[in-house]
């Protein structure tokens, strides 16, 4: 998976790096800001209230 | 004198080469010789390689939602708190209000409004910048701002119970050392008018022994005693700190684990209850903390309790 997106970024080596760190940043931005928020009321981790 | 002989080289051994069972073709990337010399990469390698890959990824996911729970909440939830507290200082320097009534029986109701914070908040033993505004409402949105006050139940002074849940991890933790109160620390609320100073009620082990506790006679600790010694058998689970399942609602009934509650309103003690999760990450318990009002003031311009700066 890692070395397929490797392969098929465009571009020279230090274009492919930048790339790549965008990818991640993008991904984190969306888990963070996203996918957590939707996620984390459906965990139980931090349920405070007494029923 | 004749030439020594040279010592005759052996012939030079042929090993074959090593065929290694690694495909780690992306070490290699850079290196195409060394890719070439491979063998091609085969459907099992491919699973193989694809199941490790994504057993890597979900632990990165993982460790991210970490992150996210513990740090990243707390700055969104900060924001959130900001936007509270300025929102409670315009209003309450905005609207002009009669002082409280004297009797301290008959004080005007607050207007709650679901999301909106009424009161602020202090524990000094945590530090003077230990301080939070209380929201109405404990829906995860309203925690989210802060800590929040379970609807229905008693207002900051009044007659009852005044309970407020709180985050313990992640989202401004304002609960976070919740275990660490101690028997008559003081945890102060401050609403438009009022100051109220309510203090951590002896916990269980210390029950017993209060009327010789040499603590029981500390300035801090005037006015707190075990309830059950000063209200009556009603009062008797009611002590500093205990741990429960989150099922157990009756710890914010009017009178701690007595539901169906037979002493009336107007004998009742006025107490605070702040609930959180525990132990900490989990969401198995739930910390309770049970306190009782000792004092309040009027406030006034420039006036702080002197309760405020204990700790």
């Amino acid at each position: 998976m890692y070395g397929w997106i490797w392969r098929h970024l465009p571009g020279p080596l230090y274009l492919r790096v930048i790339e790549a760190v965008v990818l991640v940043v993008a991904i984190v931005g969306l888990l963070m800001f996203v996918v957590f928020p939707w996620a984390e009321p459906k965990l139980p981790f931090n349920n405070v209230t007494t029923q | 004198m004749p030439p020594r002989p040279r010592p005759v080289d052996p012939p030079t051994e042929v090993i074959p080469r090593v065929e290694d069972d690694y495909d780690d073709d992306e070490y290699y990337d850079d290196e195409p010789a060394a890719k070439d010399a491979l063998p091609p990469d085969s459907m099992a390698r491919k699973t193989v390689r694809g199941f490790g890959e994504a057993l890597i990824t979900m632990g990165l996911i993982v460790l991210l939602f970490v992150v996210y729970e513990v740090y990243v909440t707390d700055l969104l939830s900060a924001e959130k708190q900001q936007d509270a507290t300025a929102a409670l200082d315009s209003e309450w320097n905005s609207n002009v209000v009669t002082p409280p009534p004297a009797d301290p029986n008959r004080q005007s109701k607050l207007n709650l409004i679901e999301g909106k914070a009424f009161a602020k908040m202090y524990i000094p033993v945590f530090g003077n910048d230990w301080k939070f505004s209380v929201v109405e409402g404990t829906t995860d949105k309203h925690l989210e701002i802060g800590p929040g006050h379970y609807k229905d139940t008693a207002q900051p002074g009044e007659a009852g119970n005044f309970s407020i849940a709180g985050h313990r991890v992640g989202k401004g933790a304002p609960f976070n050392d919740l275990d660490l109160l101690e028997s008559c620390n003081a945890v102060v609320v401050q609403t438009q008018t009022q100051w109220f100073v309510y203090r951590v009620l002896p916990m269980s082990s210390e029950v017993g022994g209060w009327a010789t506790n040499p603590k029981a006679k500390e300035a801090a600790c005037t006015g707190v005693a075990p309830l059950s010694t000063t209200l009556g058998d009603a009062y008797s689970k009611t002590v500093g700190q205990e741990i429960v399942v989150p099922t157990q609602g009756e710890v914010i009934a009017p009178i701690p684990h007595q539901v169906g509650a037979a002493v009336p309103a107007d004998k009742q003690a006025r107490l605070l209850t702040l609930t959180t999760c525990h132990p900490r990450f989990s969401d198995k318990q739930r910390l309770i903390v049970h306190a009782i009002e000792t004092k309040s003031y009027p406030v006034a311009d420039g006036f702080v309790p002197p309760e405020m700066t204990e700790g």
